[in-house]
This record gives C-alpha cells, structure tokens and sequence, in this order.
C-alpha cells in the first residue's frame, strides 16, 4: 500500500532560510528600526540645514571676516552657490549626499569625507573610552552601594555622585591635568598619540579626557542604577521569592535585580550619546585632541554648511544605531519586547 | 567707582569657580615676587631640539582655510606658522627696525611712488626652486589679485621683476608706508610658484612651500602643524631647532597647565589679566609683556542718532573715567591712551592736546541738555572687551545715561555694522605703522564700512599721513589726525591692551624671551632664532 502522503513532495517546513529570517521577532524589531531611521535621518538634516542658514551670517562673510567689502562678499557668495534659493540648495546636497558625495569645505575645500576620516577617529575612540570607564565603574559601584543602602559604601558613592554631578567637565578636566600631568607627571596634559604609533601612549592620551568626560557620566550612571536596583530589590515579587527559596543575597542582586534594573541605564546611555559631542567639543579643545568636537564648532562659526550638514548625519545616524542597540539589548533581556508581547 | 549688575551673579560666579581652578592650577607651583620674568636666561643658543607652540583656540589657534599666503584670511593670527613656512622678505625686530631676511634691502624713489626691494641672492625654496625676482613678483601679484580680504589694499599700480633679483612695485600715488604695510602683509611670506603649480591650489594650502626656516611635516588644520627644520636655509646655522610643533589649545588656562606638566614651552597670547599675573610669579616661566600697537577705541556711530549729535559725543567723552578702569579692572597693566596710537607703535603720543577726559558734572550737564541719552554699547565676545563694556555701562548710566550692552561673535559684529544701525562699539584702532595692515582706516575712512565717521578731511590726514617717506612728517599728520578725532568727538579712546607671552626658561628668543614690538596683536618671532637652551 502506497501513502500517498509520502509520495507527495514534503511542504517545505515553515520557519526554515530567508522566510524564517523575516519571521525573526529580533530582526522584524530591527527591520522596522532601520526603516524608522530613514525619515529621522531626512528630518535631522533639513534642520540642521534650516538652523545654519537662518542663524545671522553666511560662510561668505564668515570666512571674508571684518574687512570684507561687499563686493568681496558677493562675489564669494556667487562662487559658493549661497546666491540660490535655499530649496535648491538642500536638494542639491541632499542628492549628492545620497549619492555618497558630502562635499567639501567651504574654509579649506578639503573633501569633507577626508575631514570626516581625519577626526572622526579620534572623537570616536574618546567617548568609546568615556563610556568603556564610566559603564565599568557605574554597575560594581551601583551593586555595592544598593547592596546596603545608607552604609558607608553609599554614603561614599552618593558623596562622589553628588560632586561629579556637581563640577563642571571642564573644571575637572583642568584638576586632572593639574593633579595627573603637572604634580604627578604621569599622564600627559595635552596631544593625541596614534594607535599606530603607541598603543600605550595612545591609551596614555586620552585617559585625562575620557575621565574627564566619563566621570560625570559615571557619577549620574551610578545614582540611575542604584535607585533602580534598590526598588527592584525593596518592592519585586520575584525578589521576595528568590529570598523566600534561600537565594543569597548577593545572587539575588546580581543574578536577578541587576538584569531587571538595566533598561533604565541602557535607555540613557543611548540618549546620552548623541549630547556628549557637546562635552567632546571642550574637552577636545583643553586636551588639544584633533577631533571632531573643535572642528563641528569651527564649522558652525565660519557657517560651513557641508562640514556641519555631515557631521550633525553621522551624529544621528550613532544616536539611532545606539537607540536600535539599546532595543537589541531590551529584548535579549526581555523576551516580552522580543516577541512583542505586553508586559503583565 | 564700578556700580554692581544684578545681571551679571552668574558670570561673577563662573568668574569665582574659574579663578579657583586657576588657583588650583598655578598656587603650588612657587615662585617669587622679583622682576625678573622679562630677562632672558643668557644662555648661548644651541643647535637642536624641538618645542611645542600653543595657540589658543580663538586667535592663533585657528587656521580653517589653511596656510596659503593668498587665501589665509587669518594671516595676522598665523604669522607663526606663516612665517616658519614661508620666512620674511623683511622682519620687524628689536626696538621697531626692520631687519632684511629673504630680501636684503630696499629703496623708495624719492617721490616715494615706488620701491625697489633687492632679494638675498643664491636662495632657494624647499623645494629646490630659486628664490628669485620673478617668482616674488608673480608671488605679490598672486596676493594681490586674490579675492581674499587678507588682500593687501595698497595703492599699487604694478608689481616686476627687474633682472634675477630686484622687483620693482610701483604706486598710483605716493606711498611711504609700504615697506611698512608690507610687513604686516600675507605678501611677505612668499610661496613656492613650481610647488604650487605643480601640487595645485588645495593641496598647497595643507602643505605649503616656502623658503623659511621650517618645512611642513604633517598640517591638520586648527588643531597640530608639525613642522622640521630646513637644513638649505639661507642663514648658516639657522634655524637652531630641529622640530617646531604647534598644538591648538582651549585658552590661557589649559595652555599654563601644559607647560607647567613640560608638555608645551612657548604661549604667545595670555590675555586673562589674572593668569599674566600669576604666570609671573611662576619661577619655571619667563613672561614678556608686550608694549600694544592697538589700542581700545569707543567707536561712536557719527551717522546715526544720538551720535549724530557732537553734544551726545561729548557726554560720551566727560561720562568715560578710563583711569578707573586701568587700575581698578586691570591693576594698571595698560596704558592710558588718548589717540590710536599704542606704546610699542611708531608715532605714539600718549596725550592729545584737548583732549576731553573724565568730568561727571559736565557729562551730566550734557545729559540734561539732551533730554537724556540712550545708548547701546557692543563689542566682541572676549573678556577684557566685555569687562569694559560693564564697567562703562555703570560709568555711563552714573551720568544719567541709559546703557544697553551687548556682545557679539565676529558673525553678529559684522552684521551689527552693515546694519548701520549700531550706537557705539567697544573695538580696537591701529597697528605698529597706523597705515599697514587693517590700520587705523578701518574704523575711521569714509569708505570702511567699520568706521563709524564719513569725514573727507579725516580721510585726506590720513592719506597725507601714508603718502611720505619722511617720519617726522607721518608723526606730525598723525598727530594732527589723532587731534581733529579729539576735538570732534569722534571716539574717546581708552587704554592701550596687548597680551603677554610666557615660555618655560629654556627658550631663547626675539619676541618670546625678549620683548618685540606686535604688528597687530604679537609679535611676529622669527624662528629662526628661536632656541631651546639645555638647562644645566
């Protein structure tokens, strides 16, 4: 007796190759972030593009300076374009844009991706160095200071939250140099050594500032968690439970609070990235690094739309995959927001 | 008497926080009370070496449009680099002479229309090329011709070559100031034509050619220029240094704390008055303050109301107490000065006959009679200019005159002017020769549009004053110039600012251990004298 069933080709087993792929919780997730990304992305540099040309001044009188006569500021104005209608001008270098041309600068007319591989580098490596000291601080200290609360430990965590929170960054930049390059002579005060030159001198060099911006940082981390820990451990079911089965203390800090106190940390360590270029901007220019931060102000005071247009799209496009993987990270630690289930 | 703004508790408070972080900075570093810091260490100068050259993020510190002497608009700010790179056809040395370097002399025709400058013969650019007339003339008329507003504005009618080291510059009409201006001028930092040719223009302003003393090793714009010695160059044993390297830095505090950690030996542009002092108590510095070319001015907009109004002016003058604001604000660092002439300029006079200074009662005479006096008063965004700025508007507002002040970026300066509608501005007036450079015509031609007057006969005593090569006659229509502005009331002036330079004791130098007169802000050094002496 023949099965007809057998014979029939097997139905290809749903969730197998690309058509599972799509089916993935995860990657639909980022599929849609991507997506959501696009008009972000178009949005930001429309204004951007619309702040810089109605902020007072153009790149023509910027660069011309003080004593710039009329026509020397027409005829500058004529060579770079400024004369056309502003519409046309972001279509332009939307459509050049897209097509992977950024321009150049109207200061230097060097190509603003060369300025882009320049000093992105740096900028990028210092606040990876920022996060890198400020993260691996925030949850030890976080843990130990929640682990009693209003012991000498979270008294002394709390004391130095409150006076990170407190000191501007470029007053603490200048007491690290003070402390660190001029007493001690250990690190240095100012300057940037290349991997490729250094490892060690290139770790040396940006020590000072990734302190200097990691620390507040640390300090505003560490109040963030420590609260969350606390509320996790005084009012969770689950934490009541795992006690009541004989779990220690600790385990029960680590193992369970801790995971579930980290979708608030995660949130703002995603939103806090696109601001730091703010910090990036002053701490660069004390330590004398050749990153972004400095030339974004420079950019932005001789209105040179190209650099800054540039600079602000690679800003946002970090912000958003930072944001997209804060998600990632949301749902591997809550299948709810995987399978995109309400919370109970 | 400086009466308190409620409005400025927070600037008074970011003052105290930043006092405290200078404090903190330069208290433990010692230091004595003595003179000393101007005297140089007295070392014999050594062949060798490098140093690292700060410039502060906002002047010297900036350099977005490159190094090309054509299209440098910072090029008074630059002279640094510009100068290393390029070296000077003339250099402006101890007590105010010119120095011949890459030229060896020059000769006006005696109707002063036009000068021959004869070059250093056998010199040749880094790149190998001669140094040569031609290339000069090709170079002066590259400046000349660019649309760049670091454009000399000379009365040029033609700029040759004659035989293989002369050029020839011709004027349209007499110009006794040009070797003067010329110095002062992106035109005395003369590129390389066969490297410019052949690099094209882009590439050449990120790394220039020159016939200086340094050659460009690495050029990241505004923020490091690394430079090495040049080995061919036209002065045996010249330069001393092997390597010259110039970091941009965020201002006079983080540039003290470098130098202090050994990292960093020469900053040529200390304006916070506090940290001068401080940095002269600092036994491992020497600070060198210079004598200012250009001194502050209240320019009064003659061709808008009030100031339209000689009365308005002159309240302006009588309601003015600079003296207060020289030893009170800044503890009698800077001279008084009455005409836009500064100490370590030619032709400085300190007084102008009847000249009107500080008399409250008459200013509030003139205030009364007005009907009352309402003014803004602008200046650009830095701290000294803003400091005064408070400090007149508590003058002035005890003369019964109601102050606004305001502070601007470069942006919303220059649009404050070309709106017209300005009242009064706070600026600086001059440099070393009152014709070169941005000069004194700058806030006083009819033509500028940063002057704030529209006189014919102010304009022909400063054309006058320009045309001779005889400078007991300049001084004499300059002086005549500086009176005719006092007694119409066109702009009281105040005191005569310049920063200071500090170097750590190892450096020698003209302009950096050793005072030099600034041509526009500083002193520009040459490099080629500059050393690095080992300590022993």
């Amino acid at each position: 007796m023949t099965t007809p069933t057998l014979a029939q080709p097997r139905p290809r087993p749903i969730g197998r190759g690309p058509a599972r792929a799509f089916r993935s919780p995860l990657l639909r997730l980022i599929g849609k972030r991507l997506l959501a990304a696009i008009p972000v992305l178009w949005g930001v540099t429309l204004v951007t593009f619309l702040v810089v040309n109605v902020m007072p001044g153009d790149a023509a009188t910027q660069l011309l300076g003080a004593e710039a006569s009329q026509e020397q500021v027409d005829a500058l104005r004529d060579r770079l374009g400024l004369d056309e209608p502003l519409v046309e001008r972001y279509v332009t270098w939307l459509g050049d844009m897209v097509t992977g041309d950024l321009g150049r600068s109207y200061a230097s007319e060097q190509s603003v991706p060369a300025i882009l591989a320049e000093r992105l580098p740096v900028t990028a490596e210092l606040l990876a160095f920022a996060f890198l000291v400020s993260l691996a601080l925030t949850v030890p200290v976080a843990v130990l200071a929640s682990r009693r609360p209003n012991g000498i430990l979270d008294r002394v965590s709390m004391m130095l939250s409150m006076t990170g929170l407190s000191v501007a960054n470029y007053v603490l930049a200048l007491v690290l140099v003070y402390v660190f390059a001029v007493k001690l002579q250990v690190l240095p005060a100012l300057g940037f050594v290349t991997p490729k030159e250094s490892v060690v001198g290139n770790i040396k060099s940006l020590v000072l500032p990734a302190v200097a911006i990691g620390f507040p940082l640390f300090c505003f981390y560490t109040r963030l968690l420590r609260a969350d820990i606390l509320e996790q451990m005084q009012g969770e079911d689950y934490v009541v439970t795992a006690k009541a089965k004989g779990v220690g203390p600790w385990r029960v800090l680590i193992r369970h609070a801790l995971p579930n106190s980290m979708f608030g940390l995660i949130t703002i360590v995603a939103l806090n990235l696109g601001t730091l270029i703010g910090a990036t901007v002053i701490i660069e220019q004390i330590f004398s690094l050749p990153g972004i931060g400095p030339k974004l102000l420079e950019a932005i005071n001789n209105r040179d739309v190209f650099v800054i247009q540039s600079v602000v799209l690679v800003l946002a496009t970090v912000v958003v995959v930072a944001n997209l993987i804060a998600d990632i990270l949301y749902a591997v630690l809550d299948p709810r927001v995987r399978y995109e289930r309400p919370a109970d | 008497m400086l009466a308190r703004d409620p409005s400025s508790r927070w600037r008074r408070a970011l003052c105290v926080v930043s006092a405290m972080a200078a404090s903190v900075a330069i208290a433990a570093c010692g230091g004595d009370d003595s003179d000393s810091d101007t005297a140089a260490t007295g070392g014999k100068p050594e062949r060798g070496g490098s140093l690292t050259v700060l410039a502060g993020v906002g002047y010297a510190g900036a350099w977005p449009a490159g190094l090309d002497p054509a299209t440098n608009t910072n090029g008074a700010a630059n002279q640094h680099y510009m100068s290393s790179i390029f070296g000077q056809l003339f250099e402006l040395r101890e007590g105010g002479k010119i120095y011949p370097s890459l030229a060896r002399g020059f000769k006006y025709a005696p109707d002063a229309k036009s000068v021959q400058i004869f070059l250093r013969k056998g010199v040749k650019f880094t790149d190998g090329a001669p140094f040569d007339a031609e290339t000069v003339a090709w170079h002066i008329n590259r400046v000349l011709k660019s649309d760049c507003t670091c454009r000399p504005t000379w009365p040029v009618k033609s700029v040759v070559a004659k035989g293989a080291d002369t050029v020839v510059i011709s004027f349209a009409a007499p110009y006794g100031a040009a070797i003067n201006s010329l110095i002062v001028s992106n035109a005395n930092w003369v590129a390389s034509k066969q490297s410019l040719e052949k690099m094209g223009e882009r590439a050449f302003r990120l790394k220039p050619v020159g016939a200086g003393p340094f050659k460009v090793v690495s050029n990241k714009l505004s923020s490091e220029l690394v430079l090495e010695r040049n080995p061919d160059f036209w002065q045996k044993g010249r330069p001393y240094l092997d390597k010259l390297t110039f970091k941009t830095t965020g201002g006079d505090q983080a540039a003290l704390q470098a130098m202090q950690a050994g990292q960093a030996q020469v900053y040529d542009n200390v304006s916070t008055p506090a940290l001068i002092d401080q940095a002269k108590g600092d036994d491992k510095f020497i600070t060198t303050q210079h004598e200012s070319t250009s001194p502050y001015v209240l320019q009064l907009n003659t061709q808008a109301p009030p100031f339209d109004d000689k009365k308005a002016r002159e309240a302006i003058y009588y309601a003015t107490d600079t003296e207060a604001i020289r030893t009170k604000l800044f503890k009698n660092k800077y001279e008084v000065t009455q005409g836009f002439t500064g100490p370590g300029g030619l032709f400085y006079h300190q007084k102008v006959p009847g000249y009107r200074t500080f008399d409250l009662a008459k200013a509030k005479q003139l205030v009364q009679e007005l009907g009352g006096l309402e003014v803004t008063l602008g200046t650009i965004k830095v701290l000294v200019a803003e400091q005064t700025t408070r400090a007149l508007q508590s003058q002035w507002q005890q003369a019964g005159i109601k102050v606004k002040i305001e502070s601007y970026d470069l942006a919303g300066l220059i649009q404050a002017f070309q709106s017209k509608k300005w009242q009064s501005m706070l600026q600086t007036a001059g440099s070393w020769d009152p014709a070169a450079g941005v000069g004194v015509a700058f806030r006083y031609s009819s033509l500028s549009p940063f002057s704030g007057t529209k006189d014919k006969k102010l304009d022909g005593l400063f054309a006058a004053a320009a045309a001779t090569t005889d400078n007991a006659e300049r001084d004499t229509r300059y002086q005549a110039a500086a009176k005719y502005i006092s007694d119409q009331a066109y702009s009281p002036f105040m005191f005569a600012f310049a920063p200071a330079t500090v170097v750590t004791k190892n450096v020698q130098g003209p302009g950096l251990s050793e005072p030099l007169p600034p041509i526009v802000v500083t002193p520009t050094v040459p490099w080629e004298e500059v050393s690095a002496v080992s300590e022993k």
